[in-house]
């Protein structure tokens, strides 16, 4: 569904490149966490899913991209934006209304539905998302994660199959984070759409996403089950990510010699542990 | 107090088609430049004054007629000054300060650019910037493009402002001192923060771009807008009601 192919690319004027030799696929109905440091790529490779690299950001561009077999290089951003949606990581620059209402309205009135899916679809994403009482709002008026919420909403009506979100929970609150996980994991698992999110909480992506994808200075450096972390758990130490502290409590146990089960990597799994070693 | 910002209500005015909204206070204008008397001047400017009353924006409207009152003013003393037709009124030593025809017309000037200012500045109180702008599409099937442009720079205003009062912020927790009174040292401090302020607004403005092309702006046609703007019977009110208006301007 979307293949990189020993993809790199390097911004116009930039000597280094902001991806280098990126190759790996990912199928209908993934749940795809990334994860990496400031600067790593994360906003590039959302870039590259949705077209603006190379067709807006100019600058070199190696190997190939393709999105529900279309090869993003000859397609224009606007076709792939009927199969790919996305929310980016500067949300004042994304908003093109004054108006909640009209934000969620644009491109749900540009795709051409009918009044009444319009009507449907509108009332539904700001319902999803919460925020039913902002409909009327003026959007410069928000708070920074009320402009989060209105952003994801306006993504999340036009139904694509691809979701892509680049750090959408900068300024929500833990509460409302987990809303838009849960959110997410919905529509992944009923209507089977594919979720990728950049995020820095390592917890959230362990607990939500199927697979991470931490990259390192324009390098994939993990690609895996995100349930595996716990055996690169040098890895990402050595990276400067933090792993749960599901996790590292669950291998202290172990060092310790009072557990011997699997480690935990979400709280579910850590209750668990934590009764069978409480129990003996 | 943002001279342009909306006002929400829901008085006649507000419930008006945002296309007669922008006719009618176009025509009030006209009205007030067609008259010639000052008489029928003033009693438009006191007509609108009553009319934002009645709408609830008598604030606003008040607002508008003083700032709009200096504007005139100072249109008066240059008009006053340079046109020299009729009876010298003021002479001292021979040198003739005004005339009659310079004071009619200086007169007349001035309320004018009240009375056709005033209603196009309220417009703005009672009609959202994007509700005028769909509705201009909807109805007079004024390209959308265009549209977009005009709500778009209309949005970037509080944006720039916040904008550039972080920046201002940002200098001065560096010491920076922009409190000072003297309007020179005001500006020359002022002045380096345009070129960052330009620079991030660039780039606003340009990722705002693509956010519109991914979500299909190339795609839209005339029948996409949502939101209907039907014309209703206060819409005729309305209009026959300016119609005569302009008449009798025109007439008295
Ligand atoms: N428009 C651009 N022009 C030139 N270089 C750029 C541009 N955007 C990003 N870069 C460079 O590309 C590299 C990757 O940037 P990218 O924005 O993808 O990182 P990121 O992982 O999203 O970081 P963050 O966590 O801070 O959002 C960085 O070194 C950055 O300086
Ligand atoms: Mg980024």
């Amino acid at each position: 569904m979307i293949s990189f192919e020993d993809f790199s690319f390097c911004y116009m004027g930039s000597e280094e490149k902001a991806l280098s030799n990126l190759s790996l696929q990912i199928e209908k109905g993934e749940f795809v966490g990334i994860i990496g440091n400031s600067g790593a790529g994360k906003s590039t490779f959302t870039y590259a899913l949705s077209g603006i690299v190379p067709h807006h950001f100019q600058g070199d561009f190696y190997g190939m991209v393709k999105v529900n077999g279309l090869d993003t290089v000859n397609v224009a951003p606007e076709k792939l934006a009927e199969f790919v949606g996305e929310v980016f990581q500067d949300i004042d620059s994304q908003m093109v209304a004054s108006v909640v209402e009209d934000e969620i309205l644009f491109g749900l009135e540009n795709f051409g539905f009918s009044k009444e899916e319009i009507k449907k679809r509108l009332e539904q994403s700001l319902e999803m998302l919460g925020i039913s009482d902002l409909r009327y709002r003026q959007i410069s008026s928000l708070s920074g994660g009320q402009k989060q919420k209105v952003a994801i909403a306006s993504i999340l009506a036009l139904e694509p199959e691809i979701i892509v979100l680049d750090e959408p929970t900068g300024e929500l609150d833990p509460e409302s984070t987990v809303m838009i996980f849960e959110i997410l994991k919905r529509l992944n698992k009923e209507f089977g759409k594919t979720v990728i999110i950049v995020e820095q909480k390592i917890m959230m992506l362990c607990e939500y996403a199927e697979r991470l994808l931490v990259l390192e200075q324009g390098k994939l450096v993990y690609d895996g089950k995100s349930k595996d972390i716990v055996e690169h758990v040098e890895l990402f130490e050595e990276l400067g990510i933090n792993v749960p502290r599901v996790v590292k409590l669950g291998l202290r146990l172990k060092e310790e010699g009072l557990y011997q089960g699997k480690i935990p990597t979400n709280v579910k799994e850590a209750e668990e542990m934590l009764k069978e070693v409480l129990a003996c | 107090m943002n001279l342009l910002q909306y006002v929400p209500g829901d008085s006649f005015l507000h419930k008006l088609n945002p296309v007669t909204k922008l006719f009618a206070a176009f025509l009030y204008g006209v009205a007030c430049i067609v008259t010639q008397s000052v008489w029928v001047e003033i009693v438009l400017i006191m007509l609108m004054l009553a009319i934002s009353t009645l709408a609830g924006l008598q604030k606003r409207a008040l607002h508008l007629a003083k700032n709009l009152f200096i504007l005139g003013l100072f249109m008066f003393v240059l008009q006053l000054l340079f046109v020299r037709t009729g009876e010298p009124l003021l002479v001292y030593n021979n040198f003739c300060f005004f005339t009659t025809g310079g004071l009619s017309s200086a007169l007349l000037l001035s309320f004018r650019i009240i009375g056709t200012m005033l209603p196009l500045m309220l417009l703005f109180a009672i009609t959202q910037m994007n509700d005028l702008c769909s509705a201009l599409v909807k109805c007079l099937h004024v390209p959308y493009k265009y549209a977009f442009i005009v709500t778009t720079a209309f949005r970037f205003v509080p944006l720039f402002t916040t904008e550039f009062h972080d920046i201002e912020d940002a200098q001065k927790a560096r010491g920076v001192e922009y409190d000072t009174k003297n309007f020179f040292k005001k500006m020359s401090l002022i002045a380096p923060l345009f070129v960052p302020l330009l620079i991030s607004s660039l780039k606003k403005v340009d990722s705002g771009a693509v956010s519109a092309e991914l979500r299909g702006f190339h795609l839209r046609t005339v029948k996409s807008g949502y939101k209907e703007y039907p014309f209703g019977l206060q819409d005729g009110i309305c209009a026959v009601c300016i119609l005569c208006l302009i008449a009798g301007a025109a007439v008295l």
